[in-house]
């Protein structure tokens, strides 16, 4: 009785959940744990056929991922690491500072407005893996942007291979924030056109200057719709792989400790190797990582998620 | 007013500067694929004569009709199924109070921070063990791996959380009112949600719709594994492509501007609303 009950109250609701609730269960979280799990294995290529019943290894691979200075794996997985968090810092850096000036500009009386933002917004349509095989072609040594930067401009005395070194990372940093920032800008210039007019003319009237009326009504307005856009941002770029991927040599090439972001390694290490315990560690690690970062997060934007 | 009329100009400036960064990439992929491989090799700037042929050239040089084609299918396929289901669940977040309902909400959102690096081979495996636990408890030949169901499968799973999301938002932007007066009028709570809100909520949803279209056109690390030849999508086909034809920029980048227009001419189709309905997402929350 007491079943039925229940069932009439919460049935529909529970129907509505259910499609979806089954989806997460069986295509994430069911996968996740059984790849969390191998990371506790011995997986190679030789033991692949006894997939989960691979002799269990306990936290060797957690072992030579942190504290092996021999492991290979171990070397490209640091590297990874930190030009993966440079890179989500840098990215979001300036997609949040580009999308939030040109907003700005956008958010007045213009000859044309509505083409404008939508042309700005076009590369976001472009496929990533596009990008990536668009620009590795535009920055090789003979491509267009040293075309432009050393023939026509005379900015550089000459051509340097954005490809390879540190400058890599520059070549990886750039494409993204082309494709990202237009839609943080309209996001924004969305946002802008929400907050009412009256606020900024009662500030003029009191005298505030344009810096305090961006201090003190744009940004507290603007906080939530930022707080939105740097989450999607974050797990955009930490798992960020299209661009990288397709940039060197379609998967096969080897992007060099400047441009070898998570997604790229664990690819090439697990699927290259044929490495899927260790692997699976790896990713394990990066998962907390990612945690970890998004609890940072949600600690600096708790008050305007409630806010909401 | 000098000083109003000098941040004019520089805003125009700056503007004219974005817009210019912003589109040259593009005219440079598709004026790259006008000129000759000898060209596109020693960075002309300008093709003599525009090398038409070239988008014939992909065509008979890989099976562009059959990716597209594929694309094009499990795209669709799976923006609607992923949307019917993120519809319900979006509508019950907002709308129902369950028991378990901020548990659900909350493991919506955590999906997405699982690395897709970390389930692709259990994934891959699962549906080996199903293909064969099908034929042999079964009797059926269900192919999961290298099929479309496969792979609709999964990139509806994919992209139901994210959907949830949005939708949710909608859907609570909506007043309650409208589905009490349905109540009271004497409809069951589905035909209220049925026939007075999802009417209401078909622009958000439309949106999302475009959205998921948009990220499956463009997802490549799923799409490679389990696909064979026959049911590869094309960046799939683009980065076997660009494997063989290492040096033919012209072409590659031909192929690149076909992979790009359909998304291109539905965005040009859809962009008003789409911009709207997105924005107005991530605004209202």
């Amino acid at each position: 009785m007491a079943l039925f009950r229940f069932w009439q109250r919460y049935g529909l609701a529970y129907l509505f959940v259910a499609p979806a609730l089954l989806g997460m269960l069986l295509v994430h979280y069911g996968p996740m744990l059984q790849g969390i799990y191998m990371g506790f294995l011995d997986l190679k290529l030789s033991t692949l056929r006894l997939y989960l019943g691979a002799p269990f290894v306990g936290l060797a691979n957690y072992r030579e991922i942190l504290f092996d200075p021999q492991s290979t794996f171990r070397t490209g997985f640091l590297y990874a690491v930190r030009t993966t968090l440079l890179y989500a810092l840098v990215v979001n850096a300036l997609t949040l500072s580009l999308g939030l000036l040109f907003a700005h500009v956008l958010n007045r009386p213009l000859f044309l407005r509505g083409l404008g933002r939508t042309l700005f917004l076009l590369p976001w349509v472009v496929p990533s893996y596009v990008v990536g095989l668009l620009w590795g072609f535009m920055w090789l040594k003979n491509g267009v942007i040293n075309t432009l930067l050393v023939d026509v401009l005379h900015l550089l005395p000459e051509k340097p291979h954005w490809l390879i070194g540190p400058l890599t990372f520059l070549a990886i940093v750039l494409p993204t924030v082309w494709r990202g920032w237009p839609f943080v800008m309209v996001t924004y210039l969305a946002a802008l056109q929400a907050i009412p007019q009256e606020l900024y003319e009662a500030a003029k009237v009191d005298g505030a200057t344009p810096w305090q009326r961006f201090r003190y009504i744009t940004w507290p307005s603007l906080r939530p719709v930022t707080a939105i856009l740097l989450l999607y941002g974050l797990l955009g770029t930490l798992y960020s792989f299209n661009i990288v991927y397709m940039m060197f040599g379609h998967g096969a090439g080897y992007p060099g400790e400047w441009g070898d972001l998570l997604m790229t390694n664990l690819f090439r290490n697990t699927f290259g190797m044929w490495n899927f315990g260790l692997g699976a560690a790896a990713s394990t690690l990066y998962m907390l990582l990612t945690l970890v970062l998004i609890l940072f997060w949600y600690r600096a934007f708790r008050e305007d998620l409630k806010a909401r | 007013m000098r000083e109003e009329r000098w941040l004019a100009w520089g805003a125009g400036g700056v503007l004219v500067l974005g817009l210019l960064g912003q589109l040259f990439p593009i005219l440079w992929m598709v004026n790259t694929s006008l000129m000759t491989q000898l060209e596109a090799a020693t960075g002309s700037l300008f093709p003599k004569a525009p090398q038409w042929g070239n988008y014939l050239e992909i065509w008979r040089a890989l099976p562009f009709f059959q990716y597209l084609k594929n694309s094009l299918l499990v795209c669709t396929l799976t923006t609607l199924f992923a949307l019917g289901v993120a519809t319900l669940a979006g509508y019950a977040l907002a709308r129902f109070r369950f028991p378990g309902a901020e548990l659900f909400g909350g493991s919506v959102l955590l999906t997405q921070v699982i690395p897709g690096i970390l389930f692709l081979i259990p994934i891959y495996i699962m549906y080996i063990a199903f293909q064969n636990w099908a034929r042999e408890a079964l009797g059926l030949e269900v192919r999961l791996v290298g099929s479309y169901t496969g792979l609709v499968l999964t990139y509806t799973a994919f992209f139901v959380p994210i959907s949830i999301w949005i939708l949710r938002g909608f859907f609570a932007s909506i007043p309650k009112e409208l589905e009490e007066a349905a109540l009271v009028d004497g409809a069951t709570p589905f035909q209220a949600f049925y026939r007075v809100i999802l009417p209401l909520a078909l622009p958000g949803i439309a949106a999302t719709a475009v959205y998921i279209f948009l990220t499956a056109w463009d997802e490549l690390l799923f799409a490679q594994i389990p696909t064979t030849e026959a049911t590869a999508t094309i960046p799939v086909g683009i980065r076997n492509f660009v494997g063989n034809f290492q040096n033919r920029y012209d072409l590659v980048m031909a192929a690149a501007t076909v992979a790009t227009l359909p998304v291109l001419l539905l965005f040009f189709l859809v962009q008003r609303w789409l911009i709207q309905g997105l924005t107005a997402g991530a605004v209202k929350g």
